[in-house]
Formats: structure tokens, C-alpha cells, sequence
């Protein structure tokens, strides 16, 4: 049985692990970015308060694999608070937490860098500082950002299949299961591969268009 | 008239200005000079109210300027251009320049400044205005990127510019807002005689429409051209004050030191 008879046969098994992936992503993207853009945003104003806590427990957060803390959600954080939660819901979780503290790390070092001379300039043409936001440090900040927050949101993608390891059951999980029937690991993995590279390659060609046309070398002859 | 009284600004517990009284007079070219570090940008920083003086005050036409308070904003009436430009990155020279044009609020600047240019302009003014507003400015656009010489390389991004083109950008950034007092930070830097002189044509027609104009240089013969009152500026303080004769009979010994050293440097 060939990859594609696979990925033809095991269609609407695919289709609904991939679908799982997706609501998962879709979650994971969207707090993931709003929370992470509002703690960074508000890392950069309040350092003391909010910036300098929000890194450290960033950067003790990279140093976790991410199995280990969503196993360590999953299972002995629900037992010692006695509670049964969805896996989806956990994986949902663990994976919002660590993109969360990911785009703020993003979002707070670009803003912390951003030259206030370009705001000051705004200032002496007599732009309000509505102006300034919306013309000259949104659009500075976002070319800065954008690729590598596309980036981040990729690799949180492929995070998803972690998921597959606390019974959510996902694309991962989904093959594993084909593959539990028929035991072709080289060609569903194979078309497992497919089925991300198709996603994630348009993704990962989106931040690097994003990166060559928006981020341009800056620095001044 | 552009005045600051008894200004003084200190920084770490350093005074870097100390006592100053300056004044900008509309119709006039004020001509800053000094050793490096002795306070002139801190001194056009506090007149373009940018920073708060730690003593003293600034007012606009007779108005004092008020820190932390509600006042009407003095920019782009103040305006100026920094040594180091601050040209945004991501946009074109030209839309550079068009993007305070753009988000100016839309105000009449006529009556804004009325009393501002001589009489023998004020027809051709007022026929110019007859002209919708948006094509009136972006005609005065096209009349500056001419003058200025900047078709050429006016489409690039400022890190594709050499340093006098991007001079160039920032000072029309500055007049296309045809500001009541223009503070220049040492602009003629990297430009070659020929733009030199231009700028300064140009700067001689701005003072003669009634714009106040301060500049910073290290160029003497451009400040002996340019100027109509010269002061010299050393240790935040103002040492020596008066028209050409500033340069060209100087009574302090520190200023004569100062020219002496950057006569015989050139």
C-alpha cells in the first residue's frame, strides 16, 4: 500500500484527526497571540511589574521540554487538585501558555528596542501621538515581529502532536491508530509528513516572504 | 518670538545648560556656535520643547509654554531637524516628507500666519491659495524637491541615501510643515558647497518670509553668511552674543580661541 492509497484510503480519518489539529492550533494561535501581544505590550511599559516576572518564568519555561510540562498538567497536577480535565482542554492549555510567554518575549523586546527618535521626529512635524502609533511605530514593530511570530506559530503547529500522547486525538494520534491496523509505519508516517509539509510549508514561506520584504536591512550608510 | 528665560537643564548632576536667555526673533537667522559637548543641542532640545528645562521658561509669540499641562501643541509651529535625522525607515524619502503633510490636522495657514509674511507676498500668496489645498502643497513639494535636487533619489529608503541626501529629506521634511521657528541640529554636515550654498539661499528667503530660524554649525563661513545675530555657546553657557562682528572681532578670549582653532583646521 502505497503513501497516497494510504492517505486516500484513511481520507476521513485524516481529515478528522487533521480537523482536531486544527481547532487545537486555532486556540493555541489565537490566545496564544492576543494574551502574548497584551503581556508583552504591557512588559514593555511596566518592566518591573510585569516585564522582568513575564521573563523569568519565560525563560524557565524554555527550559521545560514541552512533553514534560503538558505531561505534568495531564497527570500529576489533576491528581493533586482532584480534578479530570478534557486532554484537549490540557493540551489546549499547555501549548497557549508556552505560546503566550513566547510572543510576549517577541512583543516586548521589539518594543523595548524601538528608537524613540522616530517618535520624537512624529512629535516635531505636530503628528498626535495616535498618529505616531498608527503610522510609524505599528508598522515598524509589525515588520519586526510578524515573520518570527509566524514562525513561532509554525513550530507551535507541529507542538500540536504532543497532544496525541495524552489520548487527543488528533492527526498524530490518527496515525498512530492506522498504523496500530496495518502496520505500514514508513508510508502513514510518511504521509503524516505530507499532510504537515502541505500546511506548514505555505506558513513557513509566508514568514520568509514577510522577513525579505519587510525586514530590510535598516541600518544607515 | 521664540524666548527662553534663564534655562537651565543638568543631567547626572552635571549642568549642561546654566542660565540661559535666548531669543529667536521671526524674520531672523540665529546662528549657535560652540566647542562639541558644549550644550547646543541640549539648548535646541529645550527650545523645540522636547525636553523640560530644570529652571527657567519658554514661551511662543508671548506664550509661555507650560510643562505636564494642557497647552495647544507647539509643533509643527516649533519644528526641527536633528544631526541625526531620524528619517523613518520604513518609508521612502518622499513619503518621509508627505507623511506629516498627510496627518496635519487641517488648519488655515493663512490666518495662522498672516502676520507672519511680508506685504509684498501676501497677494501671491493669497493667489496660490486659491488653489485647492492638497495640490497647493503638493505643488510646494514639487518646488522644494526641485530646488533641493532630489527627483533623483527621492524614491529610495533612507538606508539606500547617502548622508547629505538624507539632510536634504529631513530639512524639506521640516519646511514642507512651514513651521513659525526652524531649529537646525548641524545640517550642512555632509553636503557639498554647491548644496551649502543652496540651503542657505533657501534659509535667507525662509527669514525674509518672517520665519525664525536657529541653526547649529561648525561651519564659519556659512554661520558668517547665514547669520543675523551669532551666539557662542561653551560649558551651557552663553559667552559671547551680536552679529557678525561675533566672528569676525570677538571680544572673549574663548571665542577667540574656539576660531582660531577651527580657522586654521580648515
Amino acid at each position: 500500500m502505497s503513501v497516497f492509497d494510504i492517505l486516500v484510503k484513511y481520507q476521513s480519518a485524516f481529515t478528522g484527526g487533521l480537523i482536531t489539529t486544527f481547532q487545537l492550533a486555532l486556540i493555541i494561535w489565537f490566545f496564544g497571540l492576543t494574551l502574548g501581544c497584551l503581556l508583552g505590550s504591557m512588559g514593555a511599559k511596566w518592566t518591573r511589574a510585569i516585564g522582568i516576572p513575564s521573563r523569568i518564568i519565560s525563560f524557565s519555561l524554555s527550559g521545560i521540554p514541552i512533553l514534560v510540562f503538558l505531561f505534568w498538567l495531564h497527570y500529576p497536577l489533576q491528581s493533586i487538585l482532584n480534578v479530570v480535565i478534557d486532554p484537549f482542554i490540557t493540551a489546549a492549555l499547555t501549548l497557549t501558555i508556552i505560546n503566550v510567554f513566547a510572543v510576549s518575549d517577541v512583543i516586548r523586546g521589539v518594543l523595548l528596542d524601538f528608537p524613540a527618535q522616530y517618535v520624537t521626529a512624529g512629535r516635531v512635524c505636530g503628528m498626535t501621538a495616535r498618529q505616531i502609533l498608527v503610522h510609524i511605530q505599528l508598522p515598524i514593530v509589525l515588520r519586526q515581529t510578524v515573520p518570527v511570530l509566524l514562525i513561532i506559530q509554525v513550530n507551535m503547529l507541529q507542538a500540536t502532536l504532543f497532544a496525541s500522547l495524552i489520548s487527543v486525538p488528533e492527526i498524530f494520534r490518527v496515525a498512530q491508530q492506522i498504523n496500530a491496523q496495518i502496520y505500514k509505519p514508513v508510508e502513514i508516517y510518511t504521509a503524516l509528513g505530507l499532510v504537515f509539509l502541505a500546511v506548514c510549508l505555505p506558513l513557513n514561506g509566508l514568514a520568509l516572504w514577510l522577513k525579505a520584504k519587510y525586514t530590510r536591512d535598516f541600518s544607515e550608510k | 518670538m521664540l524666548e527662553g528665560k534663564n534655562l537651565s537643564r543638568s543631567n547626572g548632576g552635571r549642568k549642561i545648560i546654566d542660565n540661559v536667555d535666548v531669543q529667536i526673533e521671526q524674520g531672523e537667522i540665529t546662528v549657535i556656535i560652540g566647542p562639541s559637548g558644549s550644550g547646543k543641542t541640549t539648548l535646541l532640545k529645550l527650545l523645540a520643547l522636547l525636553d523640560k528645562p530644570d529652571g527657567g521658561s519658554i514661551s511662543i509669540d508671548g506664550l509661555e509654554y507650560k510643562f505636564g499641562q494642557t497647552n495647544p501643541s507647539p509643533w509643527p509651529q516649533v519644528t526641527c531637524v536633528f544631526q541625526q535625522l531620524f528619517l523613518w525607515p520604513h518609508l521612502t524619502l518622499l513619503e518621509n516628507i508627505k507623511l506629516p503633510q498627510r496627518a496635519k490636522p487641517k488648519i488655515d495657514r493663512r490666518s495662522q500666519r498672516r502676520g507672519t509674511i511680508i506685504d509684498a507676498e501676501i497677494a501671491a500668496e493669497e493667489q496660490a491659495q486659491a488653489a485647492p489645498q492638497p495640490e497647493r502643497e503638493y505643488r510646494r513639494l514639487d518646488d522644494l524637491i526641485e530646488i533641493f535636487e532630489m527627483k533623483e533619489f527621492i524614491n529610495r529608503y533612507p538606508n539606500e541615501a547617502s548622508l547629505g541626501q538624507r539632510q536634504r529629506t529631513a530639512l524639506v521634511r521640516a519646511l514642507v510643515l512651514q513651521p513659525k521657528y526652524l531649529l537646525l541640529d548641524e545640517i550642512t554636515s555632509s553636503l557639498d558647497v554647491e548644496q551649502i550654498a543652496v540651503i542657505l539661499t533657501y534659509l535667507k528667503r525662509l527669514s525674509h518670509k518672517g520665519i525664525g530660524v536657529m541653526i547649529i554649525t561648525h561651519l564659519l563661513n556659512f554661520a558668517r553668511e547665514a547669520a543675523d545675530k551669532i551666539i557662542f555657546v561653551d560649558s551651557g553657557q552663553i559667552i559671547e552674543t551680536g552679529g557678525r562682528e561675533v566672528l569676525d572681532n570677538p571680544q572673549q578670549e574663548r571665542v577667540k580661541k574656539f576660531l582660531s582653532v577651527i580657522e586654521s583646521a580648515s
